[in-house]
């Protein structure tokens, strides 16, 4: 392949010392850049290496050029309509261009425009421009702009404070007429996403392409931005090509920037690219022959870098299932396998560590995988690898251990919008304890060894035991045993207060005597009466009246006599049928001393007259 | 009336009977499940010796283990202290050597034992204080009785001679007063019974001890297997304790107290 090399003006003159480093490192910026753009025309999409934290940040913390924002006296701005003519309903860019730090300008919030015209959505970008060392400064406001009658339009001149001085934005005029020839095709960029219903969380890869002209010239782009505040992009896993691109049915040369991106909000959000045209090379344009034609690269139409603006591209991100995430989940997303975790050994000593090695793959994205938590185990001290190696430094501290303990893990599966399991298991271990040393040498004071001591034997029989290790005094019991005592102790205080009641009160004692015996004497009289013993009867009715009044008088109750019996009675009663079962009954308890007791049978019919005045007389008690 | 109140008290007596009866049936039972309670503890102990003679250490510690859970038994801890020890787990050996003095402070076995271990892993024996030493002299329990015991005595040489109406003699008096200083004795001993119950064991080999009850703390020691150590207070899965070493929070499953709460 022959590459024309047209001469330049680096090439013309003698660069000083800064200037020539600057234009060797731009001839191996192109030299790499044209071979990769020559191998990129025909290849697919590679997943980017992965980076490690320190080679991360070490590529982040590089030193750069300064910028120059010391806000000089030549401040300049332009202002221009692009395309400057077009029909009317044609859209068209206002483009303001200032040579200061986009943070200097107080760029007014809405801008007047002539009648005839509306606006559309606006951006702005800086760009800082190699001029020797430090880079200048390069701040571009675009407005869409849509004529909606014909005519000149001319956009007034208007100042804007930057830093503490102020700068004129010159006037800027737009032909509009239906005569105009169709503009052509303004030069823009697309954003092409891999997804647009996401989860929070989901990686993705976000694409900007950047079509060659019509008549192939390919140009770069610079300092691209993705607008849009609910995203994370990720700078290291930006890639940019030279390669084909499909623009309606046939493909065309385009220089294409990608990158990852991670919703970090959920919701609808809207995203959209933007960035600086510059040409791939300063060498100057170069021309490749490649299956889709002559490819230009650099010497841009344009002299001067152009801020572009993609069309926004709306995206839904749904929230997490949070609810439902498992254990282990560490914020996964994609779809992942779980290789067959390997153990260094499956014999080991206590205090000993061996080692588990796991692995994923996968098509999620791997440079922001979290790998697995340390998991707590009361069995095994676990020691997680320094990332990017995966594994787990295991030590058993017991030989109770008989598996190595589940490590859990789990990734959420955007395509079956579930969480997935992939839990490393524990795998069986044998853990060999250390015994401690039985016995001991003693040394006497001259340092010889004397008897050993050592270790008792295993005992033959459990021996003493006791219910539980926990002590009488702190259990709940304790309290209700202390207070059995003091039962027996108010126990005997009340029983020698009632003796002592009982004392002063003799005829309560004789009451209760009375009414005990009267109560027996029922039992045999009952008896009697049953067996029909009439003398047996006869005398324990006439015990158990003598017994029931007893304690009226008080006196024996063998000491007492009919008239006793009777005295206690009430008038009415004396006079009654009472009194009669009184005399009868004692007449025929009398009768046993007569020289030839007789007993009357017809006195077994008296039980319920005896048990009437029995009842009379112990209600007198 | 009189036939139902004869039938009331047939109606007791019978009740009467039938109580009897069911006393007599639960203690057939109540003797019947501490025999087969302990026929359960010797068939884990025996378990447990055999596996220790074959060397199977860890089964013959939890055999023993589950034993001493089913009825502590002095040479059932001894046992597992042995096999601990066999196993290299000092910290435990110690703690069940110690729990044996629990029970029996006179198991001469488990002093000896005690004595080698502390020898060995070069840890101190738990400082007492006078009242806490005094206790060791008899099991926790028999403090409890002989506390009851002599404030009762005390009180009932005091009281029951009034009660029943004697006269106070000298050596009632006598006996109330030795009654009463024992009682005395046996609360400070108490006393002491009840704040060793607050020693406890570090389980593991370097076990850390910790400035807060965090997993993340900061480690300001680490303790030796069987050091012992005071609990002061818990927090979720730790422990404050004090140390001879100094103060610090060490998690649960590291430390164990004597006397299980």
């Amino acid at each position: 392949m022959k590459i024309p090399q047209p001469p330049t003006a680096n090439a013309k003159r003698r660069a000083p010392a800064g200037g020539r480093i600057f234009f060797r490192w731009r001839l191996l910026a192109a030299g790499w850049l044209c071979s990769a753009g020559v191998f990129t025309l025909l290849l697919q999409a590679q997943v980017p290496p992965q980076v490690s934290p320190e080679a991360a940040a070490q590529m982040i913390m590089r030193p750069q050029t300064p910028v120059d924002n010391s806000q000089s006296a030549n401040l300049v701005a332009t202002a221009e309509f692009d395309p400057p003519a077009v029909r009317p309903g044609e859209k068209t860019t206002y483009r303001v261009t200032i040579n200061a730090t986009q943070n200097s300008i107080r760029w007014p919030d809405e801008i007047s425009l002539p009648a005839g015209l509306s606006l559309g959505p606006s951006a702005r970008g800086q760009l800082t421009q190699p001029d020797g060392t430090p880079f200048r400064p390069l701040t571009e406001f675009v407005y869409e702009v849509t004529p909606t009658a014909a005519g000149r339009m001319v956009m007034t001149n208007f100042s804007v404070p930057i830093g503490w001085q102020t700068v004129e934005i010159p006037a800027a005029t737009l032909d509009v007429a239906e005569t105009n020839a169709a503009s052509p095709a303004a030069r823009k960029i697309t954003l092409e996403v891999s997804e647009t219903n996401l989860f929070f969380g989901q990686p993705f890869r976000v694409r900007v392409i950047f079509p060659a002209t019509a008549g192939n010239q390919l140009e770069a782009l610079r300092d691209v931005q993705f607008n849009g505040g609910g995203f994370l992009t990720d700078k290291l896993s930006v890639r940019q090509a030279i390669e084909p691109v499909g623009q309606g049915d046939k493909l065309v040369p385009a220089f294409t920037y990608e990158t990852i991106a991670t919703p970090l909000a959920a919701g609808p959000q809207t995203m959209s690219a933007q960035g600086f045209t510059v040409p791939p090379f300063s060498a100057g344009p170069l021309t490749i022959t490649a299956r889709t034609g002559p490819v230009m690269l650099g010497g841009a139409a344009s002299g001067r870098p152009i801020f572009l603006v993609s069309d926004a591209v709306h995206l839904n991100v749904r929230p997490l299932p949070e609810e439902t995430a498992p254990a282990g989940f560490t914020g996964a997303l994609g779809k992942f396998l779980a290789d067959k975790p390997q153990l260094s050994t499956n014999r080991v000593h206590v205090g000993e560590p061996l080692h588990l090695r796991y692995g994923f793959h996968g098509d999620g994205d791997l440079t922001r995988f979290v790998p697995p938590a340390t998991p707590r185990s009361r069995d095994w001290q676990i020691i997680a690898d320094p990332p990017p190696a995966t594994g787990f430094t295991l030590i058993p501290q017991t030989d109770e251990a008989t598996n190595t303990p589940a490590i859990p893990f789990s990734a959420f599966d955007p395509a079956t919008a579930s969480y997935v399991d992939l839990t490393i298991p524990p795998l069986p271990v044998t853990v060999i304890g250390d015994g401690l040393p039985v016995q001991l040498p003693v040394l006497d004071d001259e340092g010889k060894t004397t008897a050993p001591l050592k270790l008792s034997g295993l005992a033959p029989a459990p021996g003493k035991t006791a219910a539980s290790l926990r002590p009488l005094q702190l259990r709940g019991g304790f309290v209700i045993v202390q207070l059995l005592p003091v039962l027996g102790f108010v126990a005997l205080w009340q029983w020698d207060r009632r003796r002592r009641f009982l004392e002063a009160h003799p005829e309560i004692v004789r009451r209760r005597q009375a009414r005990r015996g009267l109560r027996r004497e029922k039992r045999f009289l009952q008896k009697a009466a049953a067996a029909g013993e009439a003398a047996a009867f006869v005398a324990h009715a006439a015990e158990a009246m003598r017994v029931a009044v007893a304690p009226h008088f008080p006196a024996n109750p063998h000491a007492l006599v009919c008239g006793d019996v009777l005295a206690q009675l009430n008038d009415a009663e004396r006079n009654g049928r009472a009194a009669e079962t009184v005399r009868t009954i004692f007449a025929a308890a009398d009768a046993r001393f007569a020289l030839a007791p007789e007993t009357q049978a017809d006195l077994l019919a008296l039980p319920a007259a005896v048990e009437a005045v029995l009842l009379t007389l112990e209600e007198k008690l | 009336m009189s036939h139902l109140r004869f039938t009331i008290y047939d109606l007791r007596f019978c009740r009467t009977a039938r109580r009897l009866g069911y006393g007599i049936v639960f203690a057939a039972l109540f003797f019947a499940g501490g025999i087969g309670h302990a026929a359960a503890t010797n068939d884990w102990f025996t378990q447990g010796v055999e596996l220790n003679c074959a060397g199977q250490f860890p089964e013959a510690a939890a055999a023993f283990a589950q034993s001493e859970k089913i009825q502590p038994a002095a040479g059932t801890l001894v046992n597992l202290g042995i096999t601990e020890w066999q196993r290299g787990r000092a910290g435990a050996a110690i703690l069940a050597w110690e729990q044996t003095r629990w029970i029996d402070p006179f198991d001469a076995r488990a002093e000896a034992d005690l004595k080698f271990a502390r020898a060995v892993a070069q840890v101190e024996e738990p400082p007492l204080k006078w009242f806490e030493t005094a206790s060791t002299w008899l099991p926790p329990n028999a403090w409890f009785w002989l506390a009851g015991a002599s404030l009762w005595l005390a009180v009932g040489a005091l009281v029951l001679p009034g009660i029943f109406r004697r006269r106070k003699a000298g050596w009632q008096q006598t006996l109330a007063a030795l009654a009463f200083g024992l009682f005395l004795f046996c609360l400070t001993a108490n006393f002491g019974l009840v704040s060793r119950t607050q020693i406890g064991f570090v389980l593991t080999k370097n076990a850390p001890l910790l400035l807060t009850p965090t997993r993340e703390g900061e480690v300001i020691t680490t303790l030796t297997a069987g050091e012992p150590a005071r609990q002061v207070r818990t927090r979720g899965d730790y422990v404050f304790i004090r140390t001879l070493g100094g103060s610090g929070w060490i998690e649960q499953s590291q430390f164990r107290l004597v006397c299980p709460k």
